[in-house]
């Protein structure tokens, strides 16, 4: 099985590629000194509630989507990115754009920084600008949390001494996409590169400096039936509790332009999840582990065909009741939800299984309906 | 499957229904209970192999794989195929092999699928799962052909999305189990499936009425709660898909099968097209199992029928095995008729009491050639044959382009075989003018025509082919001579029934030949008969002696692994070798297992399924050596 299993990596790396085309190299010029993204919104911080800042600054864009194996099935993230490497100055620039925009929030607050790829990554934020960003916010008392997010590689104990240095006593957390603790999952089906080994490594070194890791658990990546991805969310949830991930963060895939799973997606042979299937793998992980982690799931562009969605009529209170689970970690808020298209999914859980064929509906009428 | 005895065809849906067999998923759903059950073994990115465990004697189960996986091509397709060539070696001497499933891929090449296969054979697999998307395009299309590269004698399972629309045509493909996961599915949306369309029970139109078990308590099916309805659906929906099944099976037997698959083909654009792209592609396939005699008339109702296997079959039959006799000199085109044989119609018998008036014995040296859609061109002689005798078409008189173009071309290969100096007269009008002027180009001889686009059974029509007869007498010297009607009928139709060179091995100059067309004529050469003409059949009954004369031809042939034959029938366990020809229906002569001739009789299934094949009856048989 083993080889089998690599042997069918190798095409998904080469199908990888050709799904990604020429969108790499002719990314469109950006703003070097405005990060791509930035947003604040009410966040958990700790045991209290407070307001969060992300950014994404533009950097050259995530080593392992640059690079020859492709990158990861289902991510485009790097697009957000600039061909051209920003410099230290715009880099630098473009982080306090995002940080200004605290300016009026009072304690207390957290600050995740993203970059569409590693923020440990040197070749995309060099160490001496990492440092500095780091010191910008070690200066502000009312930031108690830091999120930064990282392939797991880039994870060396000195760069965690660095940054628990320079942070202090704040609470920081290192988000790594584990994706699957299934590894032929995480080959096959995402294409993500590193082994379950690795992601334990700097789980193991970012602890000894007391930093936390947010895992990323993906939903439903492709090449899986409907169930065969529930029950491997739910498994990945348990594993990263048991291997002391301090938040687990739970993805629904959407689809991005230029990857695998959009082509799949277009041909029929891709639905994203079910919104039925991230709540029940959040109340099955909850269940088994919700009182050593919190589970936390924003699921991108729920409700609308390239994100998780149900029948179109039940989407929006499943998606609220969904923010509001991950604010508050109280599984009751799904107790109330039902709706017709229930029997739908239930039907998609047992018959994928049996005739390994993606039930979508999506965009074409069903044959010799009137 | 395994030890378990399931008759075929049958049908596989959600568990716990009455007299349908249960699907599910292995270690995912309650532990199965009730009958035998088809089990899904997991994804392989799940080691399932303990689960087998769990596994109860009479389950089946399907071989693990991954959806959407053949995307990546035919080599990731070989992959998912030696994955499981690889957990059937996991799960040796745990479970017996006959009841695993192979999942066919998409995208591989069909040289490379045969040859894996073979591995599966090796190991003792014989059934195979193919899944269908429910478009009816070019994903199902190459479902249908990967089907049709399977060892013969494997169980062959429909899973996916199949309507009852598609029922038909998937049974006579020759699947074995049909998936009636689109029965839930539709039912979960709150849809009423029918044989032909689909019915979203909505607030706004009053439903259909339905006094199916499921519906007929309930007027207004709108007047449900969500979870009856859901019930009542699911039940109607099911009973939908065992009615068609039951159709389909009757329809087989009735030799109807063909008429059914056209007629549902009608149900949507993507059917028909469906349908006609698998006549064209896999007519070899089709051909292998379609029967050469029958007794049921043969609706040909619209262009679904051009190709179909027997109607095509016929043509090319026609055109590389039929060869006019010598003595024809005139060949005389004319419509053809509803009754059938046509020379029992009223207007074939004018015509031939035209011909008898006019020529009277000189008869003989006219090929009497009958035009008609969709079979093309018909000699007298071969008029009483399945399915000449046997098909019907809706008459109106307007051809289309297509069956202008079969017609026209038939006519062509026809007239080929015809000395450059006879001469066609075309006692024809309408549509069967226009096949004759389109094939004009394209034929050699000189076209004489005698209607004036009159009806050419009017009797101005009839004066003139009389007229024109008569002077063809004259310009090609045609001599009376004794009657031949016997003699060419029994030698075309034995070449058109066993080849080149069966006619004058059967019926050789000086053979007596005995009898009426319309019942029987008996040919015996120095008083041994070697064959009869049947006239219900238009086909020939052969005698040992005939069978004996027909050996050297290497035609038709089955070889029996034994001496000598007790009881009345050959069975496929008892036959290895016989020729790839034999089409069921055919007749045929067994050889012993010392090439000598031990009887004769009409097969049962083609040459190939003889082989393959461990039970069933191949030949019913006729004569034996006593």
């Amino acid at each position: 099985m083993s080889d089998i299993i690599d042997q069918l990596e190798h095409l998904v790396v080469d199908s990888t590629i050709k799904a990604r085309g020429t969108s790499v190299t002719k990314r469109r010029r950006r703003d070097p000194t405005r990060p791509s993204a930035k947003w604040i919104a009410p966040a958990r911080i700790g045991n209290e509630v407070g307001m969060a800042l992300a950014v994404v600054l533009g950097t050259v864009g995530c080593s392992h989507a640059r690079g020859d194996s492709g990158g990861c099935t289902m991510c485009s993230y790097l697009l957000d990115g600039d061909e051209r490497s920003a410099t230290t100055d715009e880099l630098l620039q473009q982080f306090d754009a995002a940080l200004s925009d605290l300016a009026d929030e009072s304690t207390p607050l957290s600050v995740k920084i993203y970059t569409s790829g590693s923020f440990l990554d040197t070749t995309e934020i060099p160490a001496d600008v990492r440092a500095k960003i780091l010191a910008r916010i070690a200066k502000d008392d009312r930031i108690q949390e830091v999120v930064i997010e990282s392939r797991p590689e880039y994870v060396t104990p000195e760069i965690m001494r660095e940054t628990r240095d320079i942070l202090g006593s704040r609470r920081v957390e290192l988000g790594i996409g584990l994706e699957s603790s299934n590894d032929a999952v995480r080959s096959i089906c995402i294409n993500k590169g590193f082994s379950l080994g690795t992601f334990k490594d700097s789980v193991a070194t970012a602890k000894e400096y007391d930093i936390g890791v947010r895992a990323y658990v993906l939903l439903k990546p492709p090449f899986l039936t409907e169930r065969d991805a529930l029950l491997d969310a739910v498994k990945t949830i348990e594993d990263a509790a048991k291997l002391g991930v301090s938040t687990v963060s739970m993805n629904p895939i959407n689809i991005q332009k230029y990857t695998l799973v959009e082509r799949l997606w277009l041909k029929e042979q891709y639905r994203p999840p079910w919104l039925w299937t991230v709540l029940s793998v959040l109340r099955d992980a909850w269940d088994e582990v919700g009182s050593s982690v919190n589970i936390l799931c924003d699921p991108v562009a729920a409700g609308k065909p390239r994100g998780a969605h149900n029948c179109g009529s039940c989407d929006e209170s499943i998606t609220s009741a969904i923010r509001e689970f991950s604010i508050h970690q109280d599984v009751s808020v799904f107790d109330s939800l039902d709706c017709d298209c229930k029997r739908q999914w239930h039907h998609v859980l047992n018959h994928e299984d049996i005739s390994l064929l993606i039930h979508s509906r999506s965009r074409r009428k069903p044959v010799g309906k009137a | 499957m395994g030890s378990t005895k399931v008759q075929t065809p049958f049908l596989v849906g959600p568990p716990n229904t009455e007299s349908i067999m249960g699907y599910a998923t292995l270690g995912r759903n309650d532990r199965p209970v009730g009958g035998s059950m088809i089990l899904a073994v997991p994804s392989p990115i799940h080691d399932s192999k303990l689960l087998i465990s769990g596994v109860r004697e009479d389950d089946s189960l399907l071989l693990p794989s991954f959806p959407a996986v053949s995307f990546l091509g035919a080599e990731a397709a070989e992959l998912l195929l030696e994955n499981q060539l690889h957990f059937i070696d996991e799960v040796q001497g745990k479970v017996d092999p006959s009841r695993l499933i192979v999942r066919i891929p998409q995208q591989l090449g069909s040289e490379k699928l045969t040859s894996i296969l073979t591995e599966f054979a090796s190991l003792g697999v014989r059934a195979a799962s193919v899944s269908f998307d429910g478009w009816l395009g070019p994903h199902d299309y190459s479902a249908l052909s990967n089907r049709t590269m399977l060892p013969i004698d494997w169980l062959t399972i429909a899973l996916g999305r199949i309507s009852p629309s598609s029922v038909p045509l998937l049974f006579y493909l020759g699947f074995d189990v049909f998936d009636l996961g689109y029965a839930a599915e539709s039912a979960s949306r709150g849809v009423r499936l029918w044989n032909l369309s689909e019915e979203s029970i909505t607030g706004r139109i009053l439903p259909r009425t339905c006094s199916c078990i499921a519906c007929a308590d309930h007027s207004d099916l709108r007047e449900l709660s969500q979870d009856e309805l859901h019930t009542v659906l699911l039940c109607h929906n099911l009973n939908i898909y065992q009615s068609i099944l039951s159709e389909s099976i009757q329809s087989l037997r009735l030799g109807k099968l063909r008429w059914l698959v056209e007629s549902m083909g009608h149900s949507s654009t993507a059917a028909t097209s469906l349908l006609r792209k698998t006549d064209k592609s896999l007519f070899a396939f089709l051909e292998e199992f379609t029967p050469t005699s029958g007794q049921t008339n043969l609706s040909l109702i619209g262009p679904e029928s051009y190709n179909s296997p027997a109607v095509k079959r016929f043509r090319d039959c026609l055109a590389s095995r039929y060869m006019p006799p010598n003595h024809k000199k005139l060949v005389l085109l004319l419509p053809c008729s509803a009754r059938k044989p046509y020379s029992e119609s009223k207007s074939h018998q004018r015509f031939i009491k035209a011909i008898e008036h006019a020529i009277g014995t000189t008869r003989s040296s006219v090929a009497e050639t009958i035009l008609t859609s969709p079979l093309g061109v018909i000699p007298r002689e071969l008029e009483r044959l399945y399915p000449a005798a046997y098909y019907d078409i809706p008459v109106t008189g307007d051809w289309d382009t297509e069956e202008t173009e079969i017609a026209a071309e038939a006519l062509v290969t026809h007239l080929q075989k015809f000395a450059e100096s006879a001469v066609v007269v075309a006692h024809i009008s309408g549509g069967y003018l226009d096949v004759v002027k389109s094939a004009e180009d394209r034929v050699s001889q000189s076209i004489v025509y005698t209607t004036d686009q009159h009806s050419p059974s009017s009797f101005d029509s009839l004066q003139s082919l009389q007229n024109v007869l008569l002077d063809m007498r004259e310009v090609l010297s045609l001599k009376g001579g004794r009657p031949a009607l016997f003699e060419d009928t029994l030698r075309a139709t034995a070449d058109y029934q066993f080849g080149p060179g069966a006619g004058e091995a059967l019926v050789p100059d000086g053979a007596k030949l005995g009898g009426k067309l319309y019942r029987m004529v008996v040919c015996r050469i120095n008083k041994e008969q070697t064959c009869a003409f049947i006239g219900d059949s238009g086909s020939l009954s052969l005698t040992l002696e005939g069978g004996r004369r027909l050996i050297p031809l290497h035609r038709y042939w089955v070889r029996f692994e034994g001496r000598k034959l007790e009881g009345g029938s050959v069975f496929a366990v008892g036959i290895n070798e016989a020729d790839s020809g034999i089409r069921p229906g055919d007749e045929v002569i067994v050889l012993n297992n010392q090439d000598d001739i031990i009887a004769v009789g009409r097969s049962e299934m083609s040459g190939r399924e003889m082989c393959d094949f461990k039970k069933g009856q191949a030949v019913s048989v006729r004569h034996k050596v006593k």
